[in-house]
């Protein structure tokens, strides 16, 4: 490893715990990650749409290029670089109407995109596939199969009933009878299980996130060559250090004027 | 437990909640626990769409995920490139995240390094592309047009691994390692119904449940969501575990993360027992 990749896996543990100081308090250190990882993020992603997608697919194809002749199809490549232009006169507010175009261009052919593949794989399919054939079902699953996490009639059942449910919890023109209230409390109920898987997947999603910083803090995510070069158990006992430290002494500065904003 | 314990209980400093949750990871990482896990139907699947792909066939990866979703990702993304390279399968591989290169290189070129693997002749990384849903439709369409060039500056036409190659269709399979938008869920609307694609997904926790509806339609041929199901994968590419040099990130850390739920479900349950005792003494008062 060379001096700066050591350098950089330091400077990642000492924001990794900048980041986390926001769990005592809002303070400085955190606000200097936060701007630090903005300002990375920002340059990074111009950097990269810039020689990743306008320089190859916009400037370098128009004829201005020596190795570019004057045809139809280069010419045509004016018209993208107009539409661009046409975006900035928001910052003009007479011409700001000019930005109506390239935006419903980019309104148009996006919701042409997007409702072919929603029709056909997200509508179509699941819909077809919210009616199990009960009869293979039963063939391949039985009633209930733990082995195949819970396949079998009663989950086509319930999956079928839950969705009517929920469907006709929604339906508001129907007479809130009895009938209706309990089909509808049952929908409520299929909606709150939905909820908590996601929520459940949601948790082990932000768990991981924390592991994965635990795991770069304890150097678990590197081969031993790289542990004994970089030593990250002493990046994080000096970040830590440099950081609590600050934050005792910013927490005194404040003195009585401290409200806490978590 | 009095009621001025579970009183003091709901109103204590969250701070408190956080070092908890901070060394139920921690600990469980100095003194290691090992507690067994089963492998999941989605993600044997996924393994049993792998492991029947014949060797010398060439699959496409888009590696589509960032730093933020590494930890859950990169195990099964390292794991699954063992899995191919060991079988003799090439891969051509792109992404539609900007920050995925410097990630999903170095891994790459690591790896078939240890397998002996030439790049351009077994192996080829495409790079970024932007455009979202668009750049997927055009990977339905036509590679070489989409990505004019590889990583390396290198025509994709020219490639030996891209010969015969021109569009998603003409790969044995289509593995998308996932972290959001855009990825599995538009791979599936875009190209997977139109051009019958074979897709394979590993996504985070968060985008689990939203693509189980597509695993269960046979829009995809196998789902891994989160680290479990890195773990999971893991456990199947390495059933005898890890050889010399091989990390096994995700099931070392299937035990920190059973930790960290058992004090999320310690947390619910006894907010919710104080919440109610403490209700119920508020209405008798």
């Amino acid at each position: 490893m060379t001096g700066i990749e050591v350098a950089g896996a330091w400077i990642s543990i000492f924001l990794t715990i900048c980041v986390l100081s926001f769990l005592y308090d809002d303070n400085p250190v955190y606000k200097l990650a936060e701007h630090i990882f903005l300002g990375v993020s920002i340059g990074y992603g111009v950097i990269e749409i810039y020689f990743g997608v306008f320089k190859p697919n916009l400037l370098d194809k128009l004829p201005f290029n020596s190795d570019v002749a004057w045809s139809l199809q280069s010419v045509l490549t004016f018209v993208p670089l107009l539409l661009i232009a046409m975006l900035f006169s928001k910052l003009v507010p007479k011409y700001s109407w000019l930005a109506r175009i390239p935006i419903a261009f980019i309104v148009a052919a996006y919701a042409g995109v997007k409702l072919t593949g929603e029709l056909n794989a997200n509508l179509m399919t699941q819909v077809a596939q919210s009616i199990p054939d009960l009869g293979a079902v039963w063939a391949e699953h039985g009633f209930w199969t733990w082995k195949a996490d819970g396949a079998g009639v009663f989950s086509s059942l319930f999956l079928v009933l839950g969705l009517s449910a929920c469907l006709l919890h929604f339906y508001f023109s129907a007479p809130q009878n009895r009938a209706m209230q309990q089909i509808s409390r049952f929908g409520v109920l299929t909606l709150m299980l939905s909820f908590g898987a996601s929520f459940g997947y949601t948790v082990m999603g932000r768990i991981s996130l924390a592991i994965g910083r635990a795991q770069e803090m304890l150097g678990l995510d590197r081969n031993p060559e790289q542990v004994a070069q970089i030593n990250p158990k002493l990046a994080t006992i000096v970040s830590a250090a440099l950081v609590i430290g600050f934050l005792i002494v910013w927490r005194r500065r404040q003195g009585d004027d401290y409200t806490p904003g978590n | 437990m009095k009621l001025d314990t579970l009183v003091k209980f709901q109103h204590m400093d969250r701070r408190w909640i956080f070092l908890g949750m901070g060394l139920a990871i921690l600990l469980p990482m100095l003194f290691p626990v090992n507690l067994p896990f089963k492998v999941d139907e989605r993600v044997q699947s996924l393994y049993d769409a792998v492991e029947e792909i014949p060797a010398g066939s060439t699959v496409f990866i888009s590696a589509d995920f960032d730093p933020a979703s590494r930890p859950e990702l990169e195990p099964f993304f390292r794991a699954n490139l063992h899995h191919l390279l060991r079988k003799d399968v090439k891969f051509v591989s792109a992404t539609l995240w900007p920050s995925a290169p410097p990630l999903v290189l170095p891994i790459f070129e690591e790896l078939t390094a240890e397998y002996g693997k030439e790049y351009g002749k077994d192996w080829a990384f495409l790079g970024f592309k932007d455009g979202k849903e668009l750049a997927i439709k055009a990977i339905g369409e036509n590679i070489p047009e989409t990505f004019p060039q590889d990583i390396k500056g290198n025509k994709v036409e020219d490639l030996e691994v891209m010969r015969g190659f021109k569009q998603a269709k003409d790969f044995a399979m289509i593995i998308n390692v996932s972290a959001g938008f855009p990825g599995t869920r538009e791979y599936v609307l875009q190209i997977q119904g139109q051009y019958d694609l074979s897709i394979a997904s590993a996504t985070t926790a968060v985008s689990g449940p939203d693509y189980i509806p597509f695993y269960k339609a046979g829009q995809l041929n196998g789902l891994s969501a989160g680290m479990p199901g890195s773990a999971q994968y893991e456990k199947l590419v390495f059933p005898d575990g890890p050889p010399d040099g091989v990390r096994l990130l995700a099931t070392q850390s299937v035990n920190v993360l059973n930790v960290g739920h058992l004090f999320i479900i310690v947390l619910i349950v006894l907010g919710n027992v104080a919440f109610l005792v403490t209700r119920q003494a508020e209405e008798q008062a």
